[in-house]
């Protein structure tokens, strides 16, 4: 077993550096589709957060001016206890808005922020989500109100676009998974043609078809984990640094579940392209 | 040893490559393998490595209809048998011992019984001395010196050979015959294919000519051709 373990081992890495331009554009194109995966499954769980936040949460939010009077504020309160479409209101203060604003907001654009310039809010749900067009239209012209905000309708556009991208993303991806797959096949034909001098001595003196095969397809294998390990640096950095990951507050493991999405369909189509050229062009 | 019962085998083609075969070959014997080129003899060995099978009859070898092997069990079918070939089929890229060691490697035999059986049988064929070099700076009979040694290293119960003095010349060709009948009384069955008639005149082992996929003849003491007059 150790005897073979080192052959394997010596035979994988001796064909993959023998066709390392191969080699090379096989996993580059793992790494770009996988890529392309991991970011369409993290733009949809975006979209799922952003949803799953508008479905509990605040869904018109009544901005008052920083310097509004408590009078102009108790004003709003009053209306707000009235009416008879808003299920129920919580006040937000200057304090409070800034505490949620450094959360949300990445360091570079809350440093400048103060206490006294953040507006206090009203954060309401209405009895139903189309209501919030009318209370928007109640309270944006009355004294103290800065804005008022219903994101529904602004979620609603980015869930379209984010489908329409990640259909998009998906597409593209399917096409490189395969273009992938075909390469590495190509680069273990290539392997196996190199080789088939030696592939004929082995079963001559009786070597077994499985002692043959692996170290073909361990080369597989390895072309679609670095492709992977590529696509898995790629995806954390764009969860990293891309805004999106800051507004949707996409969590740890969203990301751990994607990269082993992308680890998983990297080590696939890895194997399948081997045992696709395995089965065609090495007979035993 | 080996027992061909009724074998025939037709190529896709149409072609016949062997009509109605039967023959025993015992445990130690030597046989050589004749008749001119497209008889059958090179589909003869094919069939006992079980390369083909046969469209008819069936193949004993130790007992076991080998048709009847699963798939997977071919390999160790295999290690049973040694090959040489008339090209040698030598790695160029790799020593005259690592091409012997190869053949223990790939059956996965450890490296302690790699160690001291390549030697022992580099002494046999008497290469000791060439053991590092590459087969590219080896003469022909040297060359197929090599080749007998990986087929025999792993101590095969059947040595076959196709044609494996026809790129030799005469000293060398003797060489390898003597290699062979050596092994050959170390109780290994030897087939032989070949077209070289002084070669088997002068052995006088048992012959079996093939002649269009029949076999014509199977003389106990035989010498190449029938036409030669010899008298049982």
């Amino acid at each position: 077993m150790r005897v073979y373990l080192r052959y394997a081992v010596r035979e994988t890495f001796s064909n993959l550096w023998r066709n390392r331009m191969m080699t090379i554009a096989a996993v580059l194109t793992v790494a770009v589709s996988l890529s392309l995966v991991g970011s369409a499954l993290l733009l949809k769980q975006s979209a799922a957060q952003a949803s799953a936040q508008w479905q509990q949460g605040t869904r018109v939010t009544i901005w008052m001016q920083p310097t509004a009077t408590t009078a102009e504020i108790a004003n709003v309160q009053s209306q707000l206890a009235n009416l008879p479409i808003v299920k129920r209101c919580e006040f937000f203060t200057q304090q409070q808005d800034y505490n949620e604003a450094i959360k949300i907001l990445p360091p570079s654009e809350s440093k400048v922020l103060t206490v006294a310039a953040m507006p206090p809010s009203f954060r309401c749900v209405p009895t139903v989500p189309a209501n919030a067009f009318t209370v928007e239209a109640t309270f944006s012209n009355q004294p103290g109100v800065y804005q008022v905000t219903a994101p529904e309708q602004q979620i609603r556009e980015m869930n379209h676009a984010i489908r329409v991208l990640q259909i998009v993303f998906l597409a593209l991806a399917g096409v490189l998974l395969l273009s992938a797959t075909v390469l590495i096949l190509n680069t273990i034909r290539m392997a196996i043609f190199a080789r088939r001098r030696e592939v004929s001595v082995m079963k001559l003196v009786g070597a077994t078809n499985w002692f043959i095969r692996i170290p073909y397809i361990t080369e597989g294998f390895i072309q679609g984990l670095l492709g992977s390990a590529v696509a898995i640096g790629a995806v954390t950095a764009l969860h990293t640094w891309y805004p999106l990951h800051n507004e949707f507050q996409l969590s740890m493991s969203a990301l751990l579940g994607t990269n082993a999405v992308v680890l998983i369909v990297g080590v696939l189509i890895g194997s399948v392209g081997s045992a696709i050229a395995i089965r065609r062009f090495l007979d035993v | 040893m080996i027992r061909f019962e009724n074998v025939s085998k037709t190529y896709k083609n149409g072609t016949p490559a062997l009509k109605d075969i039967s023959l025993d070959i015992e445990k130690g014997e030597f046989v050589f393998l004749v008749g001119a080129s497209g008889s059958g003899k090179t589909t003869f060995l094919r069939l006992l490595l079980r390369e083909e099978l046969p469209d008819q009859g069936r193949i004993l070898e130790a007992g076991r209809d080998i048709g009847e092997l699963p798939k997977w069990r071919v390999p160790y079918l295999r290690r049973n048998i040694g090959c040489v070939f008339q090209d040698f089929r030598l790695l160029p890229n790799k020593t005259v011992f690592e091409n012997v060691a190869f053949a223990l490697e790939v059956i996965g035999r450890p490296r302690t019984t790699v160690e001291s059986q390549v030697p022992q049988i580099l002494e046999l064929v008497g290469l000791t001395d060439k053991s590092n070099n590459l087969p590219g700076e080896l003469s022909g009979g040297e060359q197929q010196r090599v080749a007998v040694a990986r087929a025999f290293v792993n101590r095969p119960l059947i040595l076959l050979a196709d044609e494996p003095t026809g790129n030799l010349d005469p000293a060398n060709s003797e060489s390898i015959m003597a290699l062979l009948e050596r092994i050959n009384r170390t109780g290994t069955t030897v087939v032989m294919a070949t077209h070289d008639k002084a070669l088997v005149d002068r052995m006088r082992r048992r012959v079996v000519e093939l002649d269009r996929g029949e076999m014509i003849r199977d003389q106990v003491r035989g010498v190449y051709g029938i036409d030669e007059g010899v008298t049982l």
